[in-house]
């Protein structure tokens, strides 16, 4: 039976609220115990005790001390909805959605759990639901626009644009006064309208719509582009070509500009000189335009794209402009255009060599001129589709011969090594072509990079140091992984799998998994702050990027490592427990060796990075009280497992790599290399529905695959053995299914 | 009605409890009042005053009962479907059993064809 507090407790109870709110968390406890002296049953306070309790990180105490708060007091909506809060905190959305509803039927009006809910709806892309609960907070307070906005935009994410739209409209409609020009919000809710109405396909009315209210939205470059957009795809040529004139006039460095206004103006697609001259009008509008010059070398071919190249080449040259090799790469798939342009470069180099030794054209910048040359031609016999390394060198050794202390010519000497298959060497020179330039984090990056490359973990994460936050407690590692540094905790992570210690691996692809969950979760803030900023547009292409957020080859990569590792995991059990002893049993002396020195060389790096944050903070006295409050907060989300000991401990690796690899193949199924270990992990798992699914898609993407016949030889050995104990309905689907897969 | 009384302590996000939303949080002082009616203000441009005096009740009234009832049913055919058979996708397929059950309804109930759909590569 629920208690009711005599009027000294309900005040004491306020104060408990308050304390929370101030996240005075000690205060608020003995204010809730207080309570709970005198009326230990009272759910509400043992609710709110509990949320302080989780506030404090005491997960499990809070969830039996909500629970039993629910048992005394089901009729309670504050203890539901505390109920609901543990569980959003705790990440398990459906759950709370279930205690909020709850706590919503006992207290329907309460527009602070209705908004909570609505929220958690949205989150979990439950549209039919989320429209149902912005239905009843507009129905609440009709006249706050952005309620209408947002039961729009429930709809529009439902995909019913009609009715989204109709729901703008009948706002629109309803205010009377005239909005200010000014009024950002009103600029914005036109412009999402008029996007709806394009979605439609109705470019006619998104036009007219466009014309007629949005002339004065302040975002001109939307209205502007929007415009463009809508008269070429209406046919109207003419007003097109002049709506991408105006554009380009504003930016004549866009090339989608450029291609819309090319699309619009009737120019035979092998006209290339009526297309050039296009763009030269612009190019010499705008002297310093890289676009107008750049974009014509795609189209043209033979000996306008020769004399145009040449034009180009000498500029960039005499410019000294380190990314002319990157931004002509793309012009190799062409095989006139690979071979043209070294030529070209050569007949520049014939003509200016010796220019920064005898007339000082260069002004001693050896990146101008000649160097450019041959930092060009070193470049391009680096480059795959091009590739002669020993000319690369050649070149190279010419240009760092011309300026000992460039950074960029080392660099190439650098990758030369590298494709070379000369690693160890090529992180060497990358180091040295990091001391030519300490200040300059790219080649840091890179430095640190290739020693990865070359298994030298721990030298790497000092080189990534120079430009970590030296206060970070936990060092240079710790940053990083704040800072959500992918590439390197996956070069890292690899470097650890190649080095034979599974469990640091394992741990680098789980942090890379768990920001990746990290992304997914900050949208939630966005919910109710775009609709508060009436930033719509935006908080749209924010929700269809998060749906598709593990579509990122960052992701696929760490996963598709972690499936694998677990793969051989499975394969090849480890007796020891953390993957660093064990495989003595094979006999493989020489790996365990490797093994045993690897996982020296880490409690190594562990104690030099203890020190050094030991040192740290016997140096800096004045930090002295922070560190303590950051070591309260450490002690919270301490990691019990900073070297994956667990992870490698896994009895069950396979179990482990579903978790990667159910978003490789739900993010990435047209990427063949998923399948093909999602194969592998499935038929390991006896699933040979699942395993037969990815075969089939293996084979749609690229019969020719190698891997291919061989799964399939596979699956039908291992289908002759289990035929008889699959039920009958898989048996017929696996029958007919597997006829229409050739080979084997 | 997102921002109305946000107390200006509030974290914006998953973190922040607020049952408390439902008590006023009454300020320590006047000054402290101030201070949160500024803050809560700095963000909210649709407050309410300001909404109210541009929008013709009358008009909203007449366009909410115009909205209707909200959610619309959308047709959702009635299949039957075994039970086994839901086990038997969730256990092969390793879907979700709302997410089985849909395929197989979607399949009109028949195992067969909705494991084979599921095989098929969307290309």
């Amino acid at each position: 039976m629920p208690q009711t507090l005599s009027t000294r407790e309900a005040n004491l109870f306020r104060t408990v609220i308050r304390h929370y709110e101030d996240k005075q968390y000690k205060r608020g406890l003995k204010a809730a115990e207080q309570i709970l002296k005198k009326n230990p049953k009272h759910g509400d306070t043992m609710s709110m005790k509990a949320l302080i309790l989780n506030a404090q990180g005491k997960t499990e105490e809070a969830f039996s001390l909500a629970k039993d708060a629910l048992t005394i007091d089901m009729k309670s909506y504050i203890c539901w909805h505390v109920y609901g809060i543990l569980y959003r905190t705790n990440k398990n959305f459906d759950e709370a959605i279930k205690a909020y509803k709850f706590a919503l039927k006992l207290e329907p009006d309460s527009h602070q759990i209705q908004r909570d809910l609505a929220v958690l709806q949205v989150q979990m892309r439950d549209y039919p639901g989320y429209i149902q609960s912005r239905f009843v907070m507009l129905k609440a307070r009709p006249q706050l626009r952005q309620n209408w906005t947002a039961l729009a935009i429930a709809y529009h994410l439902d995909g019913n644009l009609q009715k989204a739209e109709n729901i703008l409209s009948t706002y629109e409609k309803s205010v009377t006064a005239t909005p200010l020009r000014t009024d950002f919000e009103n600029s914005e809710a036109l412009l999402y309208k008029n996007s709806i109405i394009a979605e439609m396909g109705d470019f006619e009315q998104a036009l007219e719509h466009l014309e007629a209210e949005c002339k004065g939205c302040l975002d001109r470059l939307a209205v502007m582009e929007l415009r463009a957009r809508y008269l070429t795809e209406l046919g109207r040529k003419e007003d097109a070509a002049k709506a991408y004139r105006a554009l380009l006039d504003r930016n004549s460095e866009h090339p989608d500009y450029y291609k819309g206004l090319v699309g619009v103006l009737d120019i035979a697609a092998d006209d290339e000189g009526a297309l050039k001259a296009v763009y030269d009008e612009y190019a010499a509008k705008n002297p310093r335009c890289d676009a107008a010059k750049r974009l014509p070398l795609d189209f043209l071919s033979g000996d306008g794209f020769r004399a145009a190249a040449k034009a180009y080449l000498t500029l960039m040259f005499d410019k000294g402009v380190p990314s002319t090799f990157a931004n002509l790469k793309h012009l190799y798939s062409d095989t006139f255009k690979k071979e043209t342009l070294p030529v070209l470069a050569e007949e520049y180099l014939k003509e200016h060599s010796g220019d920064s030794t005898t007339d000082g054209h260069a002004n001693g910048d050896s990146s101008k001129g000649e160097g450019a040359a041959l930092y060009f031609l070193g470049q391009h016999y680096n480059y795959f589709m091009s590739r002669d390394l020993s000319k690369a060198t050649e070149f190279v050794e010419k240009a760092i011969e011309l300026d000992p202390k460039n950074v960029d010519f080392h660099m190439t000497k650098a990758r030369i090594f590298k494709h070379q298959g000369e690693i160890a060497k090529a992180a060497e020179a990358m180091d040295h072509a990091r001391s030519l330039d300490t200040r300059d984090r790219y080649i840091n990056s890179k430095a640190a990079k290739y020693q990865l490359r070359n298994d030298e973990n721990e030298k790497a994460l000092t080189t990534m140091g120079l430009f970590t936050r030296a206060e970070t407690v936990g060092g240079p590692l710790v940053d990083l992984t704040d800072m959500q540094c992918i590439w390197f905790l996956t070069e890292d992570g690899e470097a650890w799998q190649r080095r034979g210690d599974f469990g640091l691996a394992l741990k680098r692809y789980h942090t890379i998994f768990n920001i990746f969950d990290i992304w997914q979760e900050d949208q939630f803030d966005f919910h109710s702050f775009s609709l508060r900023k009436g930033q719509i547009r935006a908080y749209i292409d924010l929700v269809r990027w998060e749906d598709q957020l593990r579509e990122h080859p960052f992701y696929f990569r760490a996963a598709l490592d972690a499936v694998n590792l677990y793969l051989s995991m499975h394969d090849k059990p480890q007796n020891g427990a953390n993957g660093v002893e064990g495989s003595h049993a094979n006999g493989d002396d020489a790996a365990a060796e490797k093994k045993k020195a690897a996982k020296k060389a880490r409690k190594e790096a562990q104690k030099a990075e203890r020190e050094a944050a030991e040192k740290a903070a016997k140096q800096d006295p004045n930090k002295g009280g922070a560190q303590k409050s950051k070591d309260g907060e450490e002690m919270k989300k301490k990691d019990d497992d900073p070297n994956g000991v667990k992870l490698a401990a896994t009895a069950d690796p396979l179990g482990d790599a579903m978790k990667f690899l159910l978003h490789l193949l739900q993010f990435s199924p047209k990427n063949i290399e998923g399948q093909i270990a999602g194969f592998e992990v499935f038929i390991r798992r006896n699933k040979y529905l699942l395993a037969l699914r990815c075969l089939k898609a293996s084979l749609a993407l690229d019969k020719d695959h190698p891997k291919v016949p061989e799964q399939a030889t596979r699956l039908r050995k291992a289908l002759e053995g289990a035929m008889g104990s699959l039920a009958p309905k898989v048996k017929e689907v696996i029958e007919s299914e597997l006829a229409a897969v050739p080979g084997a | 009605m997102a921002e109305d009384r946000q107390p200006a302590d509030i974290v914006e996000g998953a973190t922040s409890g607020d049952v408390e939303d439902e008590v006023q949080p009454t300020a320590k002082s006047a000054e402290d009042r101030k201070a949160a009616a500024a803050l809560s203000k700095l963000d909210s441009r649709g407050d309410d005053e300001g909404a109210a005096r541009e929008v013709d009740q009358e008009a909203v009234k007449n366009a909410m009962s115009a909205l209707g009832g909200g959610a619309d049913k959308k047709d959702i055919k009635v299949v039957k479907v075994d039970a086994a058979d839901v086990k038997l996708l969730v256990e092969e397929l390793e879907l979700p059993k709302p997410k089985a059950t849909d395929l197989l309804k979607a399949h009109d109930g028949d195992a067969v064809k909705a494991m084979r759909a599921y095989l098929q590569p969307d290309v």
